[in-house]
């Protein structure tokens, strides 16, 4: 599945397409994605800063995207996550890069890590589980 | 489980809170179109309306796994606002969420955020989420902790008690 195709299929989830976001790139074992800030993805108004669950599940569906190219699986089942946030995403542009740590018989595993303009500073890093059957 | 609120004296000033809270909401909040039931001192009762925006298939019949991971983290935004006494800043450290069951109908969606420990700077949250059928199990329970700064002086809770919002 190409760039495009993994975008329409993405677009097909109305969750994904109130999310809005658009993949960039994609790899065998990866794939990138980059969310623009929209007023509904705001958390903080005060600091402009994007909501905390609005980046973590941006962050899942872009494992979710992986994972879907990977192993050709249209809907993967999420079991679990867990999101470390490590420094404020501020307005501009979220970028996230889901990578498949390992793929066994029943289970995914994805790590995603989101940055802006500094992908040596990242802002959020998540493990993702989903099951393959 | 706490205490049914009805019995909580300061009940009334905590759903005005809760209400300011809900009445300030922008972005993402504001789109989910909070209703909060049950707020308490140590944790607060949230609906969250059946959105089709919110779903995963193109049926719209089974609600997304990542509004609800937005949902509990919002929720323990609100159960921290009332917990934590003079609480200025608030950052989510980390955030866990278990997806039991999959979310399968076009139904409310249920969030009781819980404060269940706070020291100084840090405070541990724990929430349940379920849809509002009755004899349907739970959908997802999910584990957070918040970074909080505390100002000076007298508390929210205390200034809406004496002043009134925004004082």
């Amino acid at each position: 599945m190409n760039r495009d195709e993994l975008q329409a299929q993405c677009m097909r989830v109305p969750y994904f397409r109130f999310i809005g976001f658009e993949i960039d790139e994609v790899g065998e074992e990866y794939v990138v994605a980059r969310l623009d800030q929209a007023g509904r993805h705001i958390g903080n108004s005060v600091i402009g800063a994007f909501h905390g669950g609005m980046l973590a599940s941006f962050m899942e569906a872009v494992a979710s995207a992986a994972v879907s190219r990977n192993c050709n699986i249209r809907r993967p089942k999420p079991v679990n996550m867990t999101v470390d946030f490590l420094r404020p995403a501020l307005a501009g542009t979220l970028f996230v890069r889901a990578e498949i740590v390992r793929k066994g018989r029943r289970i995914a595993s994805i790590e995603a890590i989101a940055s802006q303009k500094d992908a040596a500073k990242p802002v959020a890093r998540g493990l993702f589980h989903f099951l393959l059957i | 489980m706490a205490a049914p609120s009805a019995h909580d004296p300061d009940q009334a000033l905590l759903a005005r809170i809760a209400e300011i809270w809900n009445a300030r909401a922008e972005g993402l909040i504001s789109h989910m179109n909070l209703k909060i039931e049950e707020p308490r001192r140590d944790s607060v009762r949230i609906r969250m309306p059946f959105n089709p925006d919110f779903t995963a298939d193109e049926e719209q019949t089974l609600i997304h796994g990542g509004i609800l991971t937005a949902l509990l983290d919002s929720a323990f935004g609100l159960a921290n606002f009332l917990a934590v006494e003079n609480v200025e800043t608030m950052a989510t450290l980390d955030l866990r969420v278990e997806y039991l069951r999959p979310a399968a109908a076009r139904a409310d969606v249920m969030v009781e955020a819980e404060c269940y420990h706070q020291t100084r700077h840090v405070v541990f949250n724990s929430g349940r989420v379920w849809l509002d059928i009755p004899g349907r199990p739970e959908v997802a329970r999910a584990l957070a902790a918040f970074l909080v700064t505390r100002g000076e002086g007298m508390s929210f809770l205390e200034k809406l008690a004496t002043g009134g919002p925004g004082a």
